[in-house]
């Protein structure tokens, strides 16, 4: 039994919870953290996910932690979005800007990551568009290290 | 699958903050249910709570809830889910056998604790978490693109639905008064405030204080508390995928899965239906669920004339957005729809209705649903 | 109405104090697998229904259960989720005894999970918001807060188990020696069960006896650890059962019965249970389960059982109010032999809650235990064959018992 990394969450209650990743995602925020996505592919079906999984819920398949990981690239496809100035953590606070959020494909991935999307215009957001990371300038190896996306 | 009967129910007027103390909301409640049958307390041999820790605030939530519910002594469990799961829980106690007077009860209190973004503790905690952008109202903002862009179906049309719910709340006594709108029109929805771009404020089921009780008994006994019986004749539930990114959010197979769980339990097909009671967090939900339980093709239900008069009445009593109380309103559904086929809905009763079903769901983008077919019983 | 339910497989992972090396649901697959390992035959696509459950505000997750639907194979199949505190793993396996019992159409075969990762919250956390809404009820009517503490399970839930030993004790008369006697059995028992969390083979009284209190009469040395744990539970009819275990185990009764709430009531007005040691309850959970599956006599015609005890005391306690012993007799059972593993009555030879505890898995892992002792896999099977046995659980605010009677033939008494 190894010690693996650990994502901190702030509660509403004040109270912080600690969550193991895991075995699957300790890997990918190693790589998040030198710049690098990883995903993992299901041995059945060949679907591609990022963040990767220990199981491939179409196919009830455990994908094995040694193998079927896949290198993937920093672009992507905007599949959907949605636009908000609603805080999310907070009840009614609202904040001036509006804040862009994208469901974004990776390029050689089969779902969808949901992040900001950055310096872009909300009139000029299509479904379809390629996009690509921004990554955060110190990476610690947490989902943060993603600042968001921008237009590819 | 035996016959089991909804022999009573309850549920108070929903308010945007009832200012009641929980325990006597919940007391009034279970009571008014037992109370519409002329039942006792000693006449309970199990209760099912529907609640939940983060919406109420206390770890073990249920315990304090034994006394004001009826429990003492009685056999007890929660569900942690919406109401509609935990009647489901009940159903099954009866149909065990092992008891023959349920009490199902659900609810909480929105004006208490910040329901939007309690949400953002369903996510996962080890990726979605900590970035803080999901939540109902962005998934809402998510699944309603999703249908539109898929299907071509506008912004007007799924503002028709808001339009049509709240004309139907208007109607419904017990309807939140904040939702209940008789002169609402296309315009004041798509121009009321953006929650999650493309939906408005409007469209959304806004969270309200409320709890509802319904009362389950095996056929027998059914016959000896109530002339007026409604039948459970099938029950289905299913459950999507978590990811959002892994859905097709523009439609909803879980509800498609429940649907035809319930509907071959019952023997019946959608044609069967003469009315629906769907638990909808947003307007287009609506036409989603509508589309998945076979009441219309996938992206034609708003086409469905789904008026109180119309060929296939939808949420007649103003659905969730009627007033969205978390985890009574699937029960509420089932009990808007027990009311219609009693033909106690005064002012907005559907036009001699046999067969009817209601829903219930929980989770972002309705991942987990449950479907009931209810049938008429007695004269 | 209704029909005879089965138990198929049950299965562990493995319990420590931080599960480190893996997230909330890659744990509860481990047990999941091991469950289903046991019965090769059946595979995750012949589960029609699932049940999950754990303590929600333990581990910081809203209903999680939605999060983990693939890791859990409940992809587009329908799921339940119960949860009623430290009794949430008997009433996981009781809502899947239900599940089959109904005969909803295209529902035969049901996987209960129940599960805890404590490591990841801070339990205590979650401990005082139970006693929140009390403290601040109380406060309203003018009682200082400090004064409250001391009285109620302000902090955790040994404050509360203390109140019970104290009130027990004194009914009873039982020694300090007494209740070390009990944990020693449990923690030698534990080193033997592959899964558990505090194995100490060597254990004595004398060691027990040597550590600080917490709060008397507990000692250090008496009390459950907290740890990260998952249980999973095979429910299926009794036709199917035969092609899938070798010696299927028959749930011949079951109950969830709940007492007053707490101390002084839900609403502070001292109302509640004056004496939680009283455990009316308790003995009703257990009239009510033992009627349904034909038992008059529980303590001869039971052959094992496993009850929930995180504190010495309430092991004693337990077996008594649930009818196994005559009252005041259990410390002498202890103390001869008779719960040994290889006594007349085996009691908690898993090494029970006392020495693993990831709380919203102890309540399922008794009736899992109970059932493995019957097909002969338990981790530390006995040596007599048993045919009929018993798993306990309790929870809430000392208020909620679960109860879950088998046996190796269906004997349900339909009502």
């Amino acid at each position: 039994m190894t010690e693996q990394n650990v994502v901190t969450n702030k509660g509403m209650v004040r109270a912080e919870f600690n969550f193991w990743v895991g075995k699957y995602m300790d890997k990918f925020y190693d790589n998040l953290e030198n710049k690098k996505i990883v995903g993992n592919k299901c041995p059945k079906c060949s679907d591609v996910f990022v963040p990767p999984r220990q199981v491939c819920g179409k196919c009830n398949e455990t994908i094995p932690l040694e193998q079927n990981w896949v290198d993937l690239t920093d672009t992507g496809t905007l599949k959907n979005y949605t636009i908000t100035k609603w805080k999310i953590t907070e009840r009614g606070s609202r904040k001036v800007k509006d804040s862009i959020i994208g469901m974004v494909q990776i390029d050689g991935s089969n779902t969808a990551i949901i992040y900001k999307l950055l310096d872009v215009d909300p009139a000029d957001v299509k479904t379809g568009m390629k996009v690509k990371i921004e990554w955060n300038d110190k990476t610690k190896g947490e989902p943060g290290d993603i600042k968001g996306f921008v237009k590819a | 699958m035996d016959k089991v009967g909804i022999v009573g129910y309850y549920y108070m007027k929903m308010s945007p903050d009832l200012i009641y103390g929980r325990y006597n909301l919940i007391f009034e409640t279970v009571r008014g249910a037992l109370d519409s049958v002329n039942l006792k307390k000693k006449d309970i041999t199990t209760v099912i709570s529907a609640t939940n820790d983060y919406y109420d605030g206390r770890t073990i939530s249920n315990a304090y809830c034994v006394e004001p519910a009826g429990a003492y002594l009685a056999d007890e469990s929660k569900a942690e889910m919406d109401g509609a799961f935990a009647a489901q829980y009940g159903l099954m106690r009866i149909l065990s056998g092992n008891h023959k007077l349920a009490v199902v009860w659900g609810g909480s209190t929105p004006s208490c604790y910040p329901y939007d973004s309690a949400q953002l503790y369903q996510t996962d905690p080890t990726f979605e978490r900590p970035i803080a952008l999901v939540n109902n109202i962005t998934a809402g903002g998510f699944q309603m693109r999703a249908y539109m862009e898929k299907y071509g179906v506008s912004a007007e049309d799924i503002a028709k639905v808001a339009v049509k719910n709240r004309k139907n709340a208007a109607k419904n006594p017990l309807a939140n008064p904040e939702a209940q709108n008789a002169n609402i029109t296309v315009d004041d929805v798509l121009k009321s405030d953006i929650l999650s771009d493309p939906v408005t404020e409007l469209m959304y089921a806004a969270p309200c204080d409320g709890l509802a009780a319904i009362l389950l008994a095996p056929e027998k006994q059914a016959l000896k508390i109530t002339d007026e019986p409604v039948w459970i004749k099938g029950v289905g539930s299913n459950q999507d995928p978590y990811y959002l990114g892994d859905r097709d959010l523009s439609e909803c197979k879980s509800m498609e899965m429940a649907a035809k769980m319930a509907f071959d339990g019952a023997g019946i097909t959608a044609k069967d239906v003469d009315f629906a009671e769907i638990f909808e967090q947003y307007a287009h939900e609506e036409l989603i669920l509508a589309e998945a339980i076979g009441l219309a093709e996938k992206g034609k239900a708003n086409e469905l004339n789904s008026e109180i008069n119309g060929d296939i009445p939808i949420n007649p009593s103003g659905g969730a957005i009627a007033g969205h109380a978390p985890f009574a309103t699937g029960l509420m559904r089932i009990i808007e729809a027990v009311k219609q086929l009693q033909g106690k809905a005064d002012g907005y009763q559907v036009k001699d209705p046999k067969v009817a079903i209601a829903t219930g769901q929980i989770g972002f983008c309705a991942q987990n649903n449950i479907l009931y077919v209810l049938e008429k019983g007695g004269n | 109405m209704g029909r005879q339910v089965a138990i198929a497989s049950a299965g562990f992972c493995e319990h420590a104090v931080r599960r480190s090396d893996v997230s909330m649901p890659e744990m509860v697959k481990e047990a999941i697998d091991d469950c289903l390992s046991k019965v090769p035959s059946v595979g995750i696509e012949d589960i029609d229904m699932f049940v999950n459950g754990n303590m929600p505000a333990f581990e910081g997750a809203s209903i999680p259960e939605l999060w983990m639907t693939d890791w859990m194979g409940a992809r587009n199949k329908p799921l339940m989720r119960v949860t009623t505190g430290g009794t949430t793993g008997g009433t996981v396996a009781i809502a899947g005894y239900y599940s089959v019992a109904a005969g909803l159409p295209g529902v035969d075969t049901v996987l209960a999970v129940a599960f805890e990762q404590q490591s990841q919250g801070d339990t205590s956390v979650g401990l005082s918001s139970v006693a929140l809404g009390e403290l601040t009820a109380i406060q309203s009517i003018g009682m200082p807060l400090q004064k409250m503490k001391r009285l109620v399970s302000a902090g955790a839930a040994i404050g509360i188990a203390a109140y019970q030993a104290t009130n027990y004790m004194r009914k009873s008369k039982i020694t300090e020696e007494d209740l070390a006697r009990v944990v020693v059995q449990n923690r030698r028992n534990a080193a033997k069960n592959w899964y558990t969390h505090l194995k100490m083979p060597n254990v004595t009284i004398e060691e027990v006896l040597d550590t600080p209190y917490i709060s008397y009469p507990l000692r250090f040395g008496m009390v459950c650890p907290a740890s990260d744990g998952c249980c999973a539970m095979l429910f299926t009819t009794e036709e199917k059962a035969k092609d899938m275990a070798d010696i299927p185990v028959y749930v011949n009764g079951v109950a969830s019965v709940a007492n007053e709430t707490g101390i002084m009531g839900y609403n502070a007005g001292g109302g509640g249970q004056l004496d939680p040691s009283e455990q009316l309850g308790a003995q009703r959970s257990a009239e009510l389960a033992f009627d349904q599956a034909g038992i008059s006599f529980p303590g001869k015609e039971i052959d094992y059982a496993e009850v929930y005890a995180p504190f010495p005391n309430q092991e004693l306690m337990w077996v008594e109010k649930l009818g196994l012993f005559e009252t005041n007799t259990a410390p002498e059972m202890y103390a001869n032999g008779t719960t040994a593993a290889n006594g007349e009555f085996p009691i908690n030879t898993s090494g029970g809650v006392n020495s693993t505890n990831a709380i919203g898995a102890s309540a399922m892992e008794r009736p899992a235990e109970a059932a493995l002792q019957i097909m002969g896999k338990a981790g530390n099977q006995v040596p007599k064959t048993v045919h009929t046995s018993l798993g306990h659980g309790w929870g809430g605010i000392i208020n909620l018992i679960t109860m879950m009677v088998m046996a190796d033939e269906p004997k349900r008494k339909f009502k």
